[in-house]
């Protein structure tokens, strides 16, 4: 039976679909009977999603500062 | 951004684009900060806007916007390191001692938890790291994880890259990656589950 922490350094494979199938059905036995670890894949799968949100908007000088270039230096490709 | 709003884009609409900058510029210069430093980050990704304007009529709506920006901008910062001829070389790329994970302390000897995650209240998952006090945690945490975690973070998770291009722009092996990137997510997962924990971080 695999340890805690071995499932949880596997949780990122899994995630990605990258565990072979005998792992993959060792993680899964594990996560029927340890609901800490049912915990760490299910919020994790949040983190994950949550992460590309993870970074403020640009301010309108940073916005500014990018627009003011394109007006001076760029034309969209026909 | 809806259907006929691309297409406006795409036709060259500034006051659209302007929105897609303010959306993406702050990601896109931490993709760029860990490849060719703090300093030159935002040189860097304003020539990738400039790129991404003069290319937005070719970019293919089954693609991620971010993930078309971020290829742009990676593609800038490795000609910025050309340029300046230098390379990309992060230190610690083959570390992988066990206990530098950053939950190691959180499991027993016999590898079973013995500081379990804690249950955490999300409305959606979009605002799991929208807070405040958590936002500024979350920026220091960023800027003082190792160049090459953070840069597989932001690649994989912020921009949306597949794992195998990641593996060729940054030329590490697969099992090198897999780590550097569970190191960086599961700092992310340690500061949040403090966060929900105690209200602080």
């Amino acid at each position: 039976m695999l340890s805690c922490r071995e499932v949880v350094i596997d949780t990122d494979q899994l995630l990605d679909g990258e565990l072979n199938w005998r792992r993959r059905l060792s993680v899964k036995l594990h996560l029927l009977i340890c609901h800490n670890c049912r915990r760490y894949v299910r919020q994790l799968k949040k983190l994950i999603v949550a992460i590309p949100y993870m970074h403020r908007r640009a301010t309108d000088e940073e916005v500014s500062r990018v627009m003011t270039r394109i007006h001076s230096q760029g034309k969209p490709d026909s | 951004m809806n259907k006929d709003e691309l297409e406006r884009l795409k036709g060259g609409d500034q006051g659209l684009f302007a929105e897609l900058v303010r959306d993406h510029h702050r990601a896109l210069v931490a993709l760029v900060t860990p490849i060719v430093g703090a300093s030159e980050a935002e040189e860097v990704v304003q020539n990738a806007w400039l790129k991404a304007y003069k290319a937005i009529a070719g970019f293919e709506e089954r693609a991620q916007i971010r993930t078309w920006l971020g290829r742009i901008a990676i593609n800038e910062a490795k000609m910025q390191l050309r340029q300046r001829k230098r390379e990309l070389l992060f230190s610690d790329w083959g570390h992988q001692d066990q206990n530098s994970d950053p939950l190691a302390s959180r499991f027993a000897e016999d590898g079973h938890w013995q500081d379990p995650p804690s249950d955490w209240h999300v409305d959606s998952p979009d605002s799991l790291l929208m807070g405040e006090q958590l936002a500024n945690c979350l920026e220091r945490l960023l800027t003082e994880m190792p160049d090459n975690q953070r840069s597989i973070l932001e690649m994989r998770d912020t921009s949306g890259l597949p794992f195998e291009e990641i593996c060729n722009e940054l030329s590490i092996s697969a099992s090198n990656a897999r780590v550097l990137l569970h190191r960086a997510r599961t700092q992310l997962y340690k500061l949040v589950d403090h966060y929900q924990e105690t209200g602080e971080c």
